[in-house]
């Protein structure tokens, strides 16, 4: 018994810098650090409902786990360089043992993560969870500008891990891509020769798209998704528990007992009441182990399982090695991208002489209107804290409304640009058949 | 000015305003250490971003031979690997891009069936080909006009010479020309 105590202390000295002495201060010294401060002691009932948040935040998060993993594993396999990097690829999908179970699961579960962000965010704005409630300290606003950012991070991992088969496909979406970004004025051109490392997608172009995909992008990421959970807890919760508060109704409660010098400590027959309202514990949260872990198992499981039979299902392409003088016919950027391919299609503007390039208007100016709108967005709306943390408020009607057109637009524009162009970016309905063109010329 | 304070083992340890106050050789110092610092790191992050600004390229060259003007077949000829269409008609001699102008995909030229008469800048010219881009649809005439789609701009058209040395025709890939250049052999 003696050796078991000592053991035990040993081991608490080897390991512990200090030790709490109650629960109380083991629970603080968990709340008080940045990365542990994840979950609560008890979480609302609203918080863990399958339809309030639908677990999409939960979804992108297990996504990336399955992407940081299977992205180590081919990051033993994959060699950045334009001479090894289509045959490394190839040997992955075809000689690796499970190699094309590894590049389908992490290609998949890119897009799906894509899919995931933009549904929370769409989640985020239709239940007017950017909105603060009535607590003191929160900041919803800012943690949606840290979605944004994630989102727009989630595309640029996206889109630099695209470069690296080094097919066709991969080659010139990038040059679709990157001369996006040189129709930035003034700056345009030197942008894109920083990114390329030259002035044609080549070897510094590859090694500088893999180090931002393998390390920049997701550092970024990781610090970003810290600060964004971190921010959750200091804001009180997801915004559903404002809105759980909101339904109490208001009761006396007692004051706190402190020191006070002002008049109302001496005023005879005063008695200082506050009106609050206070969430009934007891009745309206939980534990979060086991109720919110077992939540997130769950919904780890299913994003997992769908992963996994999506990558059985649905096959990975790998054209033909890249060609710089070949342009495939059509040529398409990501999918998420392809709005954007569809708006700068159509928005070259020309008034008289003067001509505006469509990738600037279509590349730069408007998604930039966009994501400006979005960050400015939970300043400007003005409805009461009653449309905090629900779904559709009638108070949100009309943003809603906007907001929901913008998105089916953005995806319409997808559809059209993913099913119904062919060749020379012409209209083609699916039951129609494409000309055939020469590949070559 | 005292270099070194003296500390009495009895005195109370209070922080010293007077060496705090601004101006004073301590709070020089304390601001001289940080801005280092800053400075260093400033400095650190430039030759960090500047590496990545490349000093050679090893690009292909943008002048190079094409051979013997007479050796070019009539016609239009196009050099996958430089996406350039070089052109023949009997003696003389143009070059034009094969880059789109809207976002640099490669454009295929077509032979139309039928000549057409088009009005470009209010003059009536014929045209007997056309450039497509597969990428956004831009669509131009022979002559690198763009009448159709995103493209914003008219292809390139690119100098030609002849070499003194050998006589061969010479593209000069850097330099821009106008659409009226023809090089007559």
């Amino acid at each position: 018994m003696q050796i078991v105590q000592s053991t035990k202390k040993l081991y608490r000295r080897l390991t512990w810098s200090w030790i709490p002495r109650s629960d109380k201060e083991a629970g603080d010294a968990i709340v008080k650090n940045i990365l542990l401060h994840w979950f609560p002691h008890k979480v609302s009932k609203g918080s863990i409902s399958w339809w309030y948040s639908l677990w999409l935040g939960t979804m992108s998060f297990v996504l990336f786990v399955i992407l940081t993993v299977t992205g180590i594993v081919l990051m033993f396999l994959y060699v950045p360089s334009v001479e090894r990097a289509y045959a490394s690829v190839k040997d992955i999908e075809y000689v690796v043992s499970f190699g094309w179970f590894l590049r389908a699961m992490h290609r998949m579960s890119a897009h799906l993560m894509v899919a995931t962000v933009f549904l929370h965010m769409v989640r985020v704005f239709v239940t007017g969870a950017y909105k603060n409630g009535r607590s003191v300290g929160t900041n919803r606003p800012l943690n949606w500008i840290i979605g944004l950012a994630l989102l727009i991070c989630t595309l640029l991992l996206s889109f630099t891990g695209y470069l690296l088969p080094w097919d066709q496909l991969a080659y010139w979406a990038i040059t679709v891509g990157t001369n996006i970004a040189s129709a930035a004025p003034i700056v345009g051109e030197k942008i894109r020769y920083f990114l390329l490392g030259g002035n044609t997608i080549d070897q510094g172009t590859l090694i500088r798209f893999y180090v931002l995909h393998v390390f920049f992008l997701p550092v970024i990421l990781v610090s970003l998704f810290a600060w964004h959970m971190w921010r959750i807890r200091k804001d009180g919760g997801l915004a559903v528990v404002d809105r759980e508060a909101l339904s109490q109704k208001p009761e006396q409660v007692a004051p706190v007992k402190s020191k006070t010098y002002s008049l109302l400590g001496i005023t005879n027959g005063t008695t200082v009441h506050v009106q609050t309202r206070m969430v009934n514990e007891e009745e309206n949260s939980l534990p979060s182990v086991p109720n919110l872990s077992r939540r997130i198992w769950l919904v780890t499981l299913v994003t997992m399982l769908l992963v996994m039979v999506s990558s059985i299902i649905v096959p990975t392409p790998l054209e033909a090695p890249a060609n710089p003088s070949v342009t495939p016919n059509p040529a398409k950027a990501p999918w998420y991208f392809l709005w954007l391919q569809e708006i700068v299609t159509d928005t070259t503007i020309k008034l008289g002489s003067f001509t505006l390039n469509g990738a600037l208007v279509g590349g730069i100016l408007l998604p930039g209107i966009l994501l400006v709108l979005a960050i400015w967005w939970p300043y400007r709306d003005r409805s009461s804290i009653n449309a905090t943390g629900v779904w559709f408020a009638p108070e949100r009607k009309r943003q809603n409304l906007i907001f929901l057109a913008l998105c089916l637009f953005v995806i319409l524009l997808t559809i059209v640009g993913t099913f119904l162009r062919g060749p020379y970016w012409d209209f083609y309905w699916p039951w129609e058949a494409w000309p055939t063109t020469p590949i070559r010329f | 000015m005292k270099l070194f304070r003296k500390h009495h083992a009895n005195a109370p340890v209070v922080v010293p305003s007077a060496s705090d106050r601004p101006g004073s050789r301590r709070a020089f110092l304390q601001k001289f250490g940080v801005g280092s610092v800053l400075a260093a790191i400033a400095g650190l992050g430039y030759q960090s971003i500047r590496s990545l600004v490349p000093n050679v390229l090893y690009e292909p060259p943008q002048v190079f031979k094409l051979g013997l003007p007479q050796q070019l077949a009539e016609g239009v000829t196009f050099l996958e690997d430089k996406r350039l269409y070089v052109f023949r008609e009997g003696e003389s001699y143009y070059a034009i891009s094969g880059a789109c102008t809207h976002l640099g995909c490669t454009v295929k030229y077509t032979k139309l069936n039928q000549v057409k008469q088009v009005e470009i800048d209010g003059e009536r010219k014929t045209v007997t080909g056309e450039f497509n881009c597969p990428c956004h649809g831009s669509k131009f005439y022979g002559d690198g006009t763009n009448f159709a789609g995103p493209a914003p701009r008219p292809l390139r058209w690119f100098r030609l010479h002849i070499a003194p040395d050998d006589g061969q025709l010479v593209v000069n890939m850097g330099q821009e020309v106008e659409q009226n250049f023809r090089l007559t052999v």
